[in-house]
């Protein structure tokens, strides 16, 4: 054959298809859009290089691999969709005598066409909207911007080798598929019916307990830092077992209405009925990736935002005062007046300089220490706790502090016997009456405490934070303070908390704390005894925070655009999809006496029959991940639990609006698609 | 008394730019008695799909009217059309068009459930259609699980179910093996003689031979009729034959 045949084949082939392939390879285009913006800004962020540009330059990294990797599932997804339509086609191709051989070029051509549109299109696209989205991203961390305009060859590189090979993985996967189907089972491949699997109950049930088992870890976990690793498994639970659930749910439902004679016998069920138990499988599927995706995108903006909005809370959350110092001391017996004074004189010092009064400031001596709770027992040797463990009560941070300094700070009068304690739990329960530590004391806790001004490092804590206040530090802590961990360092921490407001111009801040940390530095060494000292200040830290929740937030928004994309497509593609399959046998239903009217409202029942589902499921979902992932903000200082609430349901109301005019909008390509038939005839 | 009147029937259809004009039917009259099987015969491009089209109200006729029943087609408004159609006419295709999605249960019920027939009743009414069509026991059954004589069976069944006026049936026996055709054919015979009237267009000259009456249709006209009067089979086959074998040499002398 000539040269030029088997391109003008393949040109025709999406000529003629391109009511499926225009979208198709307009995701293409948007996908390798999204990857190199996103790699760009990686780039562009590390050249800016702002304050906080660390803690953000692995934000689009991370952006990059979850897109990269969804590209690659999701465009398979809608390819199989392409292949099934062309099978007829190919199977003609083939009774007329081209090979399996001429089919894989002409298939070749295609791919090599797509690849080259969406590469061509998507990456000039993308450069040109990455100034925007970098301008976005700036403000949003509200940095300065400049408007030099640069291409990063990079990304560029990085994008086409990604997608080079995603589209090389397709065509292997469409040659795979003609090569081992026969030329009839390729004419015929629309024709056959799915039929219920014989087992299809056992997948229910197994996806069931999948779901069970998910939303139970998800609700029963009471620690954050044993969250994250639960989270990822609950996560892969949810994913499979609303896969299994909507697939053999889908097919029960369907042959229960199919049983049920009176609702099934009614004009406008009737075809839709049929027709879904007729593709039941791959509705379920379908349904199940839109469920899917669906949960993304509302777990991922509503965590996102109202980390970005909580932020101020955060900051203040973190930073009770506008300064933080933490100086730490050999060891606990070093935490007395005597050792205190040099460390309060030197921050004196700066502050006469700087012309800082310390206000609303509070000190106090604690020795810290991470244990793990079980039952009423504490176990502070790590290499004895697995962390895993969901059943324990926890990690926590405890914060050892003298009735003297709890009394002087909070200016009460407490008293306490030796073997009593006062406890205070800001972020985590603890319910048993007695705490016992291993290898320390072990105390009555006599009272739980209202409040106390826990400090900076106490919240940053990533495990939640137990204040216990004893008669003596000593005493309580035994044999412990004598323990070293394997750095050499002791395992319990003994320091000096002084938080205070400035009472300064917040830009001339971050000099001033800075000048307060090279201060003691000084004291550092065995004449004072100070091990290290901490000094970090609100707006110090504020332009980490940015970097980090605007970093976060801005991906979110991203990740959201992409599968909510990647949502659409998919319900268009079902949509689509079933429109060329039904047109003919909507065809068939006019000849024996189907109005248009008749038609149009079995599309709509089986709109209303289906709609609702992903949305539903989604909730639950949501529903259920919502106290693993209050949780986890906490974790990331998210002290605003309301606003996560809040932005949770506004974000479902949204996506409910939006999703039911993509359905409105799809139903209506299904029905000009089904009426086309009435046309072709004529 | 006749159930159907043809008269004066013309269809043009014209080009997309109005260019070329294609007659396909000049001018066709005839009329249908209650309770007669018809087959119309004809060389392909001789108008007998047309025909059919226009007397199953799927296309309208330029000039003339076709009344059914006393009804005239083309006074029937565009909405209640399907529902006519539904009502009154019962149709088999060549290519069975029977649903994947449906059971053959349900690809006969289908026009029933669109007029909102109630459950029971169609069970009742299918009882002893499938019975008499010898397809009971494959009423569970999906299309492609069955060969096409059974798929063609279930299709007159959907076109019976209704109880139609009439019968609309389009080379039923086209795509069948002829084990099939003639136990179609025996059951349109049978059918016909308990009362339903049939009109058949086939090229099929033995599906012809089952009628009582064969119009031949040539060039849009309808050029000749042969009634069976006591006939049998093989003695109106023969006479069917002569007639075609005259029409296409009286054709070639032209």
């Amino acid at each position: 054959m000539r040269a030029g045949y088997y391109p003008r084949l393949a040109f025709e082939g999406i000529r003629k298809n391109r009511r499926l392939y225009v979208p198709y390879i307009l995701t293409c285009v948007g996908m390798v859009m999204m990857l190199y913006i996103i790699s760009f800004l990686a780039e562009d962020v590390e050249k800016i290089g702002f304050r906080g540009s660390e803690t953000l330059s692995i934000v689009p990294s991370l952006g990059t691999v979850v897109i990269a990797v969804f590209s690659c599932i999701f465009l398979f997804y809608t390819n199989s969709f392409l292949v099934r339509r062309r099978k007829k086609e190919f199977g003609l191709y083939n009774i007329l005598g081209m090979g399996k051989r001429n089919l894989s070029i002409i298939i070749f051509y295609e791919t090599l066409m797509i690849a080259a549109i969406s590469l061509l299109a998507g990456l000039p696209l993308g450069i040109l909207f990455s100034k925007l989205a970098e301008l976005l991203l700036l403000n949003i961390l509200r940095v300065e911007v400049n408007y030099e305009f640069f291409v990063s060859f990079r990304a560029i590189l990085l994008t086409s080798e990604a997608f080079g090979a995603i589209f090389l993985l397709q065509l292997l996967n469409s040659v795979r598929q003609v090569r081992f189907s026969t030329a009839i089972n390729l004419l015929h491949s629309e024709n056959y019916g799915e039929k219920p699997s014989k087992l299809n109950w056992l997948f229910g049930a197994f996806g069931a307990i999948l779901l069970g088992g998910a939303y139970y870890i998800a609700v029963s976990i009471k620690n954050p830092v044993s969250a994250l690793a639960a989270f990822t498994v609950a996560v892969i639970m949810v994913i499979i077992g609303t896969y299994l659930v909507m697939i053999s749910g889908s097919v029960m439902f369907c042959q229960l209405l199919k049983k049920w004679k009176s609702y099934y016998y009614r004009p406008n069920r009737f075809v839709s009925v049929s027709s879904m138990v007729y593709r039941m499988k791959r509705n379920g599927a379908g349904l199940a990736s839109i469920c899917i995706l669906a949960t993304m995108v509302l777990v991922t903006v509503s965590s996102t935002t109202s980390l970005y909005f909580g932020m101020e809370d955060s900051l203040y959350e973190r930073y009770p005062r506008e300064m933080d110092v933490d100086v730490s001391v050999y060891s606990v017996s070093d935490l007395n007046a005597e050792r205190i004074e040099p460390i309060m004189e030197a921050i004196d010092g700066v502050n006469e300089k700087y012309g800082v009064v310390p206000e609303n400031g509070f000190s106090y001596m604690t020795a810290t220490v991470a244990g793990m709770v079980a039952g009423d027992e504490v176990e502070t040797d790590s290499t004895q706790v697995n962390e895993l463990d969901l059943s324990a009560g926890g990690l926590f941070q405890f914060y050892f502090v003298p009735l003297s300094e709890y009394n002087r700070v909070c200016g009460k009068s407490e008293t306490l016997n030796p073997g009593e304690a006062m406890i205070y739990t800001p972020r985590a329960e603890y319910s048993p009456d007695r705490i016992s530590f291993h290898g320390a004391g072990s105390f009555d806790i006599v009272k739980r405490l209202e409040s106390f001004p826990t400090d900076g490092d106490a919240a940053a804590s990533m495990a939640p934070p137990m204040v216990v206040v004893v008669p003596n530090l000593e005493d309580a802590l035994g044999s412990l303070t004598q323990v070293a961990l394997y750095t050499g360092d002791p395992l319990v921490t003994a320091k000096l908390v002084y938080d205070y407001d400035t009472g300064i111009d917040a830009e001339i801040q971050p000099e001033y704390s800075k000048a307060v940390g090279e201060a003691l530095l000084g004291l550092e060494g065995d004449e004072y005894r100070v091990r290290y000292r901490t000094v970090s200040s609100r707006e110090d830290d504020r332009q980490d925070f940015l970097g980090l929740y605007g970093g976060l937030f801005y991906l979110g928004i991203m990740l959201s655009a992409v599968f909510g994309f990647a949502a659409v497509l998919i319900i268009y593609y079902k949509q689509i999809s079933e429109g060329y399959e039904d047109r003919s046998r909507f065809g068939i239903m006019r000849k024996v006496g189907m109005t248009d009217r008749d038609i149009r409202k079995s599309i709509n029942s089986q709109l209303l029959t289906v709609f609702y589902l992903p949305l539903i499921f989604a909730g639950i979902h949501l529903l259920f991940a919502y106290p693993l992932i209050e949780k986890i903000l906490t974790m990331l200082q998210l002290s605003n639990v309301g606003l996560f609430a809040a932005v949770t349901l506004i974000c479902f109301a949204v996506f409910a609006v939006l999703y039911m005019l993509v359905y409105k909008i799809t139903s209506n390509a299904y029905y000009n698609i089904v009426r086309g038939a009435k046309e072709e005839r004529e | 008394m006749s159930i159907l009147e043809v008269s004066g029937i013309k269809k043009v259809y014209t080009g997309r730019f109005g260019g070329t004009r294609v007659e396909a039917l000049k001018n066709v009259s005839f009329s249908v008695e209650q309770g007669e099987f018809i087959a119309i015969m004809g060389e392909s491009g001789s108008g007998k799909t047309t025909l059919l089209n226009i007397l199953a109200a799927l296309d309208r006729p330029t000039s003339g009217s076709v009344i059914l029943d006393g009804m005239d087609l083309s006074r029937i408004k565009e909405s209640a059309i399907a529902q006519f159609r539904r009502d009154n006419l019962g149709f088999v295709f060549q290519e069975f068009n029977l649903l994947d999605t449906f059971t053959l249960e349900d690809n006969i019920f289908l026009p029933l459930v669109l007029s909102g027939t109630p459950y029971h009743e169609m069970q009742e009414r299918l009882r002893p259609i499938a019975a008499k069509l010898g397809i009971p026991g494959l009423m569970k059954k999906y299309p492609y699980e069955v060969s096409g004589g059974q798929k063609q069976r279930a299709a007159v069944a959907r076109a019976m179910i209704t109880n139609p006026k009439l019968i609309l049936a389009d080379e039923p026996t086209g795509a069948l093996d002829s084990r099939s055709s003639d136990e179609l054919l025996r059951l349109f015979a049978e059918v016909n003689i308990l009362g339903q009237t049939i009109l058949m267009v086939t090229h099929s000259v033995k599906a012809a031979s089952v009628a009582g009456r064969v119009l031949f249709i040539k060039d849009g006209e309808v050029f000749h009729q042969l009634y069976r009067g006591d006939a049998s089979d093989s003695e109106f086959y023969q006479r069917i034959a002569d007639t075609l074998t005259t029409l296409s040499t009286r054709g070639a002398e032209e």
